[in-house]
């Protein structure tokens, strides 16, 4: 059992080191969001992991079906920003949002 | 076989981030969340594994590509070379700084606890009421944000010309 858990975490270790990378690295904004998606996918299998583990699932679930809805929502609102910005700037690139600068 | 789905869950996780194509990455992000289902059901978190399942690999591969047909780019924007060569090297470092903290960690499981007691609708209804106000208050937030974000532009247009 506690190889098996594990396992899990280092798999969501990965995760979200693969999220921090496009995080930082990409430029276009919907790779930004699907990077904020691959980190939500490693926060929801360390709480199912860790309550399979802990003999605790039932509340491991009620937790991730919180984050599940509460991603939904950020995700909505961003891509409806995104398709904003876009259809002033013509463009996905994150380096071209720079009309709050100073 | 868990060992397989969870390198299927990060392959398809590289692809969906590496991939030039949105819309192949966006598909890459659905297959990860359908292997990350499949673990969920093996891991008997069957509640988990469905809202996964419709959810994630449903509704929001829906949005994504939704939103990568409304947007359209005059310049194709190409991620830079120097990051897809970079990522093995990032990769690798991160694999083996992972597996050593995962050694150490291994005298640390949590500890168990007693077995719950009870349904997942009584948890979820009676010991998390709080959390489901604030996924109500989220889900209103977020649609009223977007409800906001494609009111009809004329009359922003004329709140520009008064400005």
């Amino acid at each position: 059992m506690s190889n098996f858990w594990i396992v899990n975490m280092g798999a969501a270790a990965l995760l979200i080191g693969i999220g921090l990378y496009c995080l930082l690295t990409m430029r276009n904004t919907v790779k930004l969001l699907i990077g904020i998606e691959v980190i939500a996918k490693c926060i929801t299998l360390a709480l199912i992991a860790t309550g399979w583990t802990k003999h605790n699932l039932l509340l491991a679930q009620s937790l991730v079906i919180s984050v599940i809805v509460v991603d939904v929502a950020v995700l909505a609102t961003a891509l409806a920003i995104i398709i904003r910005i876009n259809r002033h700037t013509k463009s996905l690139d994150v380096r071209k949002l720079t009309k709050l600068k100073g | 076989m868990h060992l397989s789905l969870l390198i299927g869950l990060v392959v398809f996780s590289i692809l969906a981030v590496l991939l030039q194509d949105l819309l192949k990455a966006a598909i890459s992000l659905a297959a990860a969340s359908i292997f990350l289902a499949v673990v969920f059901f093996r891991m008997n978190a069957a509640y988990a594994g469905v809202f996964e399942l419709s959810v994630v690999a449903g509704l929001i591969t829906v949005l994504f590509i939704t939103a990568i047909a409304l947007t359209r780019s005059e310049d194709p924007l190409r991620e830079g070379k120097f990051h897809r060569l970079l990522f093995p090297l990032f990769f690798l470092a991160l694999v083996v700084i992972d597996v050593l903290v995962m050694k150490s960690l291994l005298g640390r499981i949590p500890a168990l606890t007693n077995p719950e007691a009870g349904t997942f609708g009584e948890v979820l209804w009676k010991e998390r009421s709080f959390d489901l106000i604030g996924q109500i208050g989220a889900i209103f937030a977020g649609v009223l944000a977007v409800l906001a974000l494609f009111r009809p532009s004329g009359k922003s247009s004329q709140g520009d010309k008064h400005e």
